[in-house]
């Protein structure tokens, strides 16, 4: 068949993730964060225990209930931390005569942390390490890797505990009211199905058809395939949106196509009798955008008939903000700077109004370059008058930030030639390197 | 492979979706007889009968339906044509009467046929008429006189075959059919087999009932039978004229009658009282050989009527293989389609085929110099792009360009007028010829670029409609990397030329857009003039600011020209303008204009590249089809082809150059490859075709030249090139340059301001992009075209 879809299937394994298991009796005093009756929409980590010196150093135990949550953690924990979570180990033991055995063992495990690793489809994370504390079973410095898991505790420990780690603690225990959305960004023969939380997007699946073009006289492989192309969209938001949970689901496109889907969808709910789609009619909301790639996003989050409805979340603000940097970028170059040198000097001289960080700079393995960041959030916020928002990696504006190198910031008054010694300062480099060749 | 496996191999479902769709297409063509049609046919004949009165003769109810069907209900145009033919039939029957005085002495005259000899069905056994003297009741032939204008107002020129016109071709050619050799089968029926399934050819055609019953449209009229039902219509067909020989009618001169024995029915009615009458006594077996005055006459008769007619294979070939014939269906539309899809299978027919052999051989053919020997043969086919603003008319001053050029017939716009009158869109109806998607007709915009070609005395053009909605830029793109020259349409009534040429406006995007992709000529039709009142001041006015716009812009004085021009009414587009209604122009029309651009010549030696406009099935023997535009290089039957990006391997099965067979093509031809060996999975639209031995490398990231046309920094672009629409992200910006001397002004900027060059990184987000040094690309975000630029 000529209209084979070439599919690209992004997740599957994550509906096991998804699971909702009943919250289970920890800390009563907690139990306060979670006093709504829907648990979809207001699940948030749960803070167990914070123990966080004078020092700065200290540990915090927190309890996922969600796949968002492994985002934070992932913020949370960076290489040379400690991790103590629950592990299955598998021991092997030498009985007297020789003969071998092994068994599985669930035991509480600590590790300093190697290396972190997170799968956005699935929302899991991994984490290598060397054991720290020794137990029957294990010695310490074997390796071991951690997956976190959902609804089970774990522990971070920091030598430092600065203001971003607090900080992402912090929002990460936030009940502030979630708002997930669905979008389809299309154009023909390309559809990106994504869902949108709080601090994530994720591509649940691309939908990449050939469809043929129109000719003289021939118009039925087109509309043909353009069928078929609906029908392929309208089967993956069935799989892949938990519609009933979603706050709107946009649907974007250049031209026509976001309606006609919109119709598509409607009428195959009404042949198929689906009361979830049809009772969800309002959510379904038609975006304008210029071209149906995920970056598309930006432009959907950004128009007005998403903002009327989604103001005061976390992404649109964030888009708004992205947007805003843009703007002035071409309206008033001087007052619009990214880059880290750049930025750095802006805030020395007090100028910086809005400083727009990518939180990929604070998952620095580089001790150092994560402090000179936290820095620069410190002194903005101290100056008083600057504002900072730190935005997720891996949302789309954040996407955009990062393309900048990760940080950018909207000044008060305009500077120029901020980047002036720059040139100079790299050709210095390029000397010294060449001199040491 | 045998065919045999082609056989047993073919998924008869797949064949069946195939005809269903055809047919599909043949319903919506021919057989809308739908009620309010015939609502209206009711009206326009009793309208057309008020006027005309019963004082014409020869008029009959069948004759008007006919007319007001092809004029679409126009019920004036048919009255004119109506009197205008009656006046011709006139004389043709006067001459005919002369005529079928000297014919030879079985031909029956008008008048004779129409009564029966005594004694006629006297030898006839009853209950057991032989079938050669058994004649069908018919439904009245159709005229056919206008077999010879096919258009009876309009535009004059030469239309394409119209239902009526298909009829007249098909008599004619069963004629010459039958002129051959009853017994060889006709090419016609045997290639049409061989297309439709194979199986058929060697199972001899039989006749099918419905077969049966459409033959007697294209063989002349039946014997006369006493009945009624010709008589009004008979008279006055042209085909009456001829003498009826070949039919095995009984002749008209009852005295030559031979009677026969009354038959066993016959005897116990009557006994003996009519066996008298039967004196002559001869055997019943050899009456139905002297029922024709002379024996040769007999057997020639017999001989022609025997087997099925040369037709009658034709349509069995067709109920069999369509399976589906619509019996329900009203007689005279299922014939008529029936003939008409014959005409259309004889044209396919003419195609030469090419067998499927596992084994595509090569014959290593010198492209280039077939080429140069070619050159002088062949009309250069040049490729125009029309561009403009959203609502400038584009489509509709193409689909004027191509009904005056006779491309598409009046029956046809006439059709599109109706209907897009129904949904208020009458100025629509030239649209449409190339808006033909519901949804572009049902919001009067086109999407996607529309291909159509003309030729003209001097040339062949092909026509690349692309869309002026913004949204659709990506398809504009995709049709102005295929063109040759431009013609830019500007909207010159008040306001809209502003609209467009402001910053936001189309007219500057699109000639941006086709001068960064090689674009060099291009031809400014200034449309909508009529609205202006022929303004010469207008005109001038649009005319200095879109020159000194496109001078900017990159185009050279002596490569713009501009056209005053209404797509609508159509003057100066393929006819001058009315004498007096544009005294201050004498330029050439926009068609004269278009004959003096000359396609940009290519390097047809350099390794093949092409970029896939479009994967389809092509049809049964040829699954695989790929259309598109060569850019580099030259192709030949039995290459090796390799699909970028990817590995996929395919041969060249056969080429289809600008829709005629060939066994090469050049950088320039637009051609539809049929591939061999591939999956229609591993095509997709935008890929680039390849020979195997050099193929290009794609490229997941790379260094490009740009020219900004919007502030540039870090940021996610999509990338077009041609119908490729990829999403990537400039990473780096490595340096701005002078636009005079191409030198550095500046290393690393922060951004790259509207207007200037630079250089830049790219990296693509998915997978590896079919890019080389010198593609041409353009970036687009946010819905506008931010820079143009070429891979470095």
């Amino acid at each position: 068949m000529c209209c084979q879809a070439r599919e690209l299937m992004s997740t599957g394994a994550s509906e096991a993730t998804r699971r909702r298991h009943p919250p289970q009796a920890t800390s009563s005093k907690l139990q306060t964060f979670n006093t709504r009756p829907d648990i979809a929409t207001t699940s948030k980590m749960r803070l167990i225990k914070q123990q966080v010196e004078r020092d700065g150093s200290g540990t915090v135990t927190l309890y996922p209930e969600e796949p968002e949550d492994m985002w934070h953690a992932f913020n949370l924990i960076r290489v040379g931390d400690t991790l103590r979570a629950s592990a299955v180990r598998r021991i092997v033991s030498e009985s007297a005569t020789g003969s071998t055995s092994s068994s599985r063992v669930h035991m509480n495990l600590t590790i300093v942390v190697d290396k972190v690793d997170f799968d956005t489809q699935a929302g899991q994370l991994h984490i290598n390490g060397r054991i720290s504390e020794e137990n029957k079973y294990v010695k310490i410095g074997a390796h071991h890797t951690l997956d976190l898991e959902l609804n089970r505790n774990f522990t971070v420990g920091k030598a430092e505990w600065d203001s971003i780690s607090l900080g992402v603690v912090k929002e990460a225990c936030d009940p502030a009211e979630k708002a997930e959305i669905g979008a389809v960004v299309l154009h023909e023969g390309l559809a990106n199905i994504c869902l949108i939380t709080e601090h994530m997007t994720v591509l649940r699946q691309r939908i990449d058809i050939s469809i043929p073009r129109k000719r003289t006289g021939s118009i039925s492989a087109f509309e043909k395939a353009m069928d078929k192309f609906y029908e392929t969209i309208y089967q993956s938001i069935l799989r892949h949106l938990p519609i009933e949970n979603l706050k709107v689901v946009l649907l974007a496109s250049p031209g026509f196509l976001a309606e006609s889907l919109q119709k598509y969808i409607f009428a195959e709910a009404v042949k198929s009798d689906n009361k979830t789609i049809m009772s969800a009619k309002p959510k379904f909301v038609t975006v304008h955008c210029s071209t149906g790639h995920v970056h598309a996003l930006n432009e959907v989050l950004k128009s007005p008939a998403v903002i009327a409805r989604l103001a005061d979340t976390k992404y649109a603000k964030e888009t708004k903000a992205m947007e805003s940097f843009f703007k002035m970028m071409q309206t008033d170059e001087d007052r619009a700077w990214y880059g880290p040198k750049e930025v750095e000097r802006a805030i020395e001289k007090g100028a910086v109004g809005t400083l727009l960080m990518s939180n990929s700079l604070f998952r620095s393995n580089n001790m150092n370059e994560r402090r000179r960041y936290v820095k620069m959030v410190e002194d903005v916020k101290a100056s008083g008058a600057g504002e900072v928002m730190i935005l997720s990696s891996i949302h789309e504006s954040g996407i955009r930030l990062d393309g900048l190198g990760g940080i950018a910031a909207i000044l008060m008054f305009p500077l120029q030639d901020l980047d002036d010694s720059d040139e100079e300062t790299e050709a210095d480099v390029d000397n010294q390197d060449n001199d040491n060749l | 492979m045998s065919r045999h496996k082609i056989i047993r191999t073919m998924n008869l479902a797949d064949e069946l979706d195939d005809y269903d769709g055809e047919e599909d297409y043949y319903e919506e063509e021919d057989q809308g007889m739908s009620p309010e049609d015939k609502a209206k046919m009711v009206d326009g004949l009793r309208r057309v009968r008020e006027v005309l009165g019963d004082d014409v003769p020869s008029l009959t109810n069948e004759r008007i339906e006919e007319t007001l069907w092809y004029y679409y209900f126009d019920v004036e145009k048919s009255i004119t044509y109506l009197l205008n033919q009656a006046g011709t039939t006139e004389k043709k029957k006067q001459k005919k009467a002369v005529a079928a005085e000297s014919k030879v002495r079985h031909t029956s005259s008008p008048a004779s046929r129409h009564s029966i000899p005594p004694g006629f069905w006297d030898d006839t056994p009853f209950g057991a008429v032989p079938c050669y003297r058994l004649s069908e009741l018919l439904p009245p032939p159709m005229p056919v006189d206008c077999r010879t204008s096919g258009l009876l107002g309009g535009s004059g020129v030469q239309p394409k075959t119209s239902k009526l016109a298909a009829l007249a071709k098909a008599r004619s050619k069963a004629k010459a059919e039958k002129a051959a050799e009853a017994g060889a089968e006709s090419r016609t029926a045997v290639s049409l087999l061989d297309r439709l399934s194979k199986k058929k050819t060697d199972t001899p055609p039989t006749i099918s009932p419905a077969a049966k019953a459409s033959t007697t449209t294209s063989t002349p009229a039946a014997p006369p039978v006493p009945d009624q039902l010709h008589e009004k219509a008979t008279p006055d067909t042209p085909k009456d004229e001829k003498p009826i020989e070949t039919l095995a009618t009984p002749s008209s001169e009852p005295d030559l009658l031979p009677k026969a024995q009354p038959s066993g029915f016959a005897m116990s009615m009557f006994g003996n009282r009519i066996s008298g009458l039967f004196s002559d006594g001869i055997a019943n077996s050899q009456i139905y050989c002297s029922v024709a005055p002379s024996q040769k006459a007999a057997a020639k008769a017999k001989q022609g009527f025997e087997g099925p007619s040369p037709d009658d294979v034709v349509m069995a070939a067709q109920s069999q293989s369509k399976g589906l014939v619509k019996g329900q269906k009203p007689e005279k539309n299922s014939t008529a389609a029936a003939i008409q899809k014959g005409v259309e299978a004889l044209k396919v027919a003419d195609a030469p085929e090419k067998p499927a052999p596992q084994k595509i051989a090569r014959k290593k053919i010198d492209v280039v110099a077939e080429y140069e020997k070619s050159k002088s043969r062949r009309k250069e086919n040049a490729n125009l792009v029309v561009i403009g603003h959203v609502d400038a008319g584009k489509s509709t001053l193409m689909g004027r360009l191509l009904y005056d050029s006779g491309v598409v017939d009046e029956r046809t716009i006439q059709k599109y007028k109706q209907e897009a009158e129904k949904i208020g869109k009458s100025s629509f109806a030239l649209a449409w010829v190339l808006d033909q998607t519901g949804e572009e007709r049902a919001r009067g915009v086109t999407i996607d670029i529309a291909v159509n070609a003309f030729e003209t005395e001097k040339g062949r053009f092909t026509i690349l409609d692309a869309p002026g909605h913004r949204d659709f830029i990506p398809n504009m793109i995709a049709g102005a990397a295929q063109a040759d020259f431009a013609v830019l349409v500007i909207d010159s009534s008040p306001g809209e030329f502003e609209a467009g040429f402001n910053i936001r406006g189309q007219t500057k995007e699109h000639a941006l857009l086709v001068r960064s992709m090689g674009v060099q000529r291009i031809i400014v039709a200034v449309n909508k003039l009529d609205l202006m009142r022929w303004d010469q001041d207008r005109f001038d006015e649009i005319k200095q600011q879109m020159s000194q716009f496109l001078t900017t812009a990159g185009f050279q004085a002596k490569n713009v020209s501009f056209i005053p021009c209404s797509g609508l009414t159509g003057d100066n587009i393929v006819r001058k303008p009315e004498d007096g209604l544009v005294p201050w122009y004498s330029g050439p029309t926009l068609v004269q204009e278009l004959e003096t651009a000359k396609p940009v010549t290519k390097a047809i030696e350099k390794p093949l590249r092409m970029t896939i406009a479009d994967v389809y099935r092509g049809g049964v023997i040829n699954p695989v089809t790929i259309a598109g535009r060569i850019e580099i290089g030259n192709l030949q039957v039995g290459d090796t082809i390799v699909v970028i990006p990817g590995d996929e391997k395919a041969t060249v099965k056969a080429i289809e150059v600008d829709n005629q067979a060939a066994d090469w093509a050049v950088a320039g031809n637009n051609v539809q490859l049929h591939l061999a060996g591939i999956e229609m999975d591993y095509l997709k639209i935008g890929d680039v075709v390849c020979h195997a031995d050099t193929p290009l490398v794609p490229l997941k990231e790379f260094e490009a030249k740009i020219l900004a046309f919007e502030s540039l920094t870090p940021m996610m672009v999509d990338i077009h090139r041609g119908r490729l629409n990829a999403s990537g992200r400039i990473t780096k910006l490595v340096a701005t340059l002078d636009k005079g001397s191409g030198t550095i002004t500046k290393k690393k900027p922060r951004h790259i301001g509207p207007g200037s060059l630079a250089v830049v990184n790219i990296t693509v987000t998915g997978a590896p992009l079919p890019l080389e040094k010198g593609s041409k690309i353009v970036l687009r975000a946010d819905g506008l075209t931010v820079a143009a630029g070429v891979v470095e």
